[in-house]
């Protein structure tokens, strides 16, 4: 279960605050994936994060007893001069994999990105398309109860995209995702509960369809 | 695989703290010839080329002291305080990407690394005394209890003022930059390479409310018998240090979540 209670959460701006959402309750029972949506700079990835305990609102907060993931797919937090299987070794330790556990860990990244031998380069050798593969092979190594997808099906090559998909479509089964994403059939097929980040504020849906409804209807249609 | 399900609180901070430390190692050494043999070679060098410098000015500065050794045991914890203090205004901004991850917050940067620069120092600390030592320069050891005593205070000193250098350089980026300029002064009010006779009189209240003076003043005292620190003063020292790290660990939470909050 999340539940968000009286969050609120605005930005400074050269023209004074900007609020994104205001006393925003809701409660998601387990086993519901939620989809959030809007346009650019309405402050999806700020709720992501928020959500996942990455950012903190200006008041209220977020209660839950998950275990919620990293951004998936995200290489920011690499050290270029280590390997990417000290990187990889390092995310593990954070979250309290050592030993025998670890090293399962690592073959299982390895074997995901494919990258073969680089996985005992420095990660600053490695190409950009490299470095997202072995960021998103350690997402899906790790197990949480809840993923935090970012606009991260956009990455890599067609033939990595579909794995992705179906490593996603596999770990539906054990867990559940907050996605945020601008490609409707993604979130049609992912989620169960959407919230539509709008310029007034933050409304949330029993169904991800009504969402897109309601998003779309501010998109101007296809001559 | 699963995260060791439901770790405690200590377990977490554990965790974190083991990796950090292992991936700051990795990043600072890991990448040269000669590899961890630099955590005892840099400061090594640093001390020396300090301490050969002031031995060749010439005259004793306490005598039945060595000056190598006298300087040693000043730049030694002026060293690690020093790197407290910078390090710690940069901790937030060097660590970035990694407050992605929601266990890994600034004080877990800050710990890490005043964990780190008080273990190189202390290894260095003993080894440089130890090959001194075999070279012929020594002088007979004070005691034991006091070092100890005063090394854990000066921990407790040392990971206050990061805290507060973390909390101040990232509100104020500005001051990173002024904190060179702050610690060099204080380099030559410390004693890092004079004792305090030397100074005229009437100054001396008002340099001995610097409890680095007190910290390189009780190290000599520590390591060598014959020495009598004029201004020692381990009461004053212990209230310092256990001031300053509770002035960090407030300053700290009264404003961690701005840290890593965006704006």
């Amino acid at each position: 279960m999340i539940e968000l209670r009286n969050l609120t959460k605005s930005f400074r701006t050269p023209a004074g605050r900007k609020v994104l959402f205001q006393n925003v309750n809701a409660v998601f029972p387990e086993g519901k994936n939620i989809g959030i949506l809007g346009r650019n700079g309405v402050g999806k990835s700020t709720l992501l994060r928020i959500m996942g305990g990455i950012d903190y609102p200006d008041s209220g907060r977020v209660v839950t007893d998950q275990r919620i993931s990293w951004p998936m797919g995200l290489s920011g937090g690499f050290q270029g001069s280590m390997t990417g299987r000290e990187n990889a070794a390092f995310i593990c330790g954070i979250h309290g994999i050592w030993g025998g556990a670890k090293r399962k860990v690592l073959d299982r990244v390895q074997d995901f990105a494919e990258i073969g031998d680089y996985f005992d380069a420095p990660v600053k050798s490695y190409s950009s398309g490299m470095r997202s593969r072995l960021a998103f092979g350690l997402s899906i190594s790790v197990d949480f109860d809840y993923y935090l997808v970012d606009e991260v099906m956009s990455v890599g090559d067609a033939y990595f995209k579909h794995k992705c998909e179906q490593v996603i479509a596999e770990k539906r089964k054990t867990a559940n995702f907050i996605i945020v994403a601008h490609s409707m059939p993604t979130l049609k097929k992912n989620c169960d509960v959407g919230i539509y980040l709008g310029p007034s504020g933050l409304q949330i849906f029993d169904t991800v369809q009504q969402a897109i409804a309601l998003y779309q209807q501010g998109v101007p249609k296809p001559e | 695989m699963h995260p060791a399900v439901q770790r405690s609180p200590w377990q977490i901070q554990r965790d974190v703290i083991h990796a950090l430390l292992i991936r700051e190692m990795k990043t600072r050494f890991g990448k040269w010839r000669l590899g961890y043999a630099w955590v005892l070679l840099e400061p090594a060098m640093h001390i020396m080329l300090l301490a050969t410098i002031f031995s060749f000015l010439g005259r004793e500065f306490y005598p039945g002291i060595p000056t190598v050794l006298f300087m040693l045991a000043g730049i030694a914890p002026f060293i690690c305080f020093s790197h407290s203090f910078g390090k710690g205004a940069v901790a937030v901004e060097s660590n970035r990407g990694l407050f992605n991850y929601r266990q890994l917050r600034p004080f877990d940067a800050v710990l890490t690394r005043v964990l780190l620069e008080f273990a190189i120092y202390l290894f260095s600390l003993v080894s440089l005394l130890a090959i001194l030592a075999w070279f012929g320069i020594s002088a007979r050891f004070g005691g034991f209890l006091l070092l100890v005593g005063i090394n854990l205070l000066f921990f407790g000193f040392c990971l206050g003022i990061s805290l507060v250098m973390c909390v101040v350089g990232t509100r104020f980026p500005e001051v990173a930059k002024f904190a060179p300029m702050i610690v060099r002064p204080l380099y030559f009010i410390s004693g890092v390479f004079f004792s305090l006779e030397q100074v005229p009189q009437e100054y001396h209240r008002y340099l001995s409310w610097n409890p680095l003076l007190h910290m390189i003043e009780l190290t000599r005292e520590g390591l060598f018998a014959s020495y009598q620190g004029m201004f020692a003063d381990l009461p004053y020292f212990a209230a310092s240090c256990l001031m300053m790290l509770a002035f960090g660990l407030l300053v700290y939470r009264s404003q961690w979540r701005d840290l890593v909050r965006s704006q």
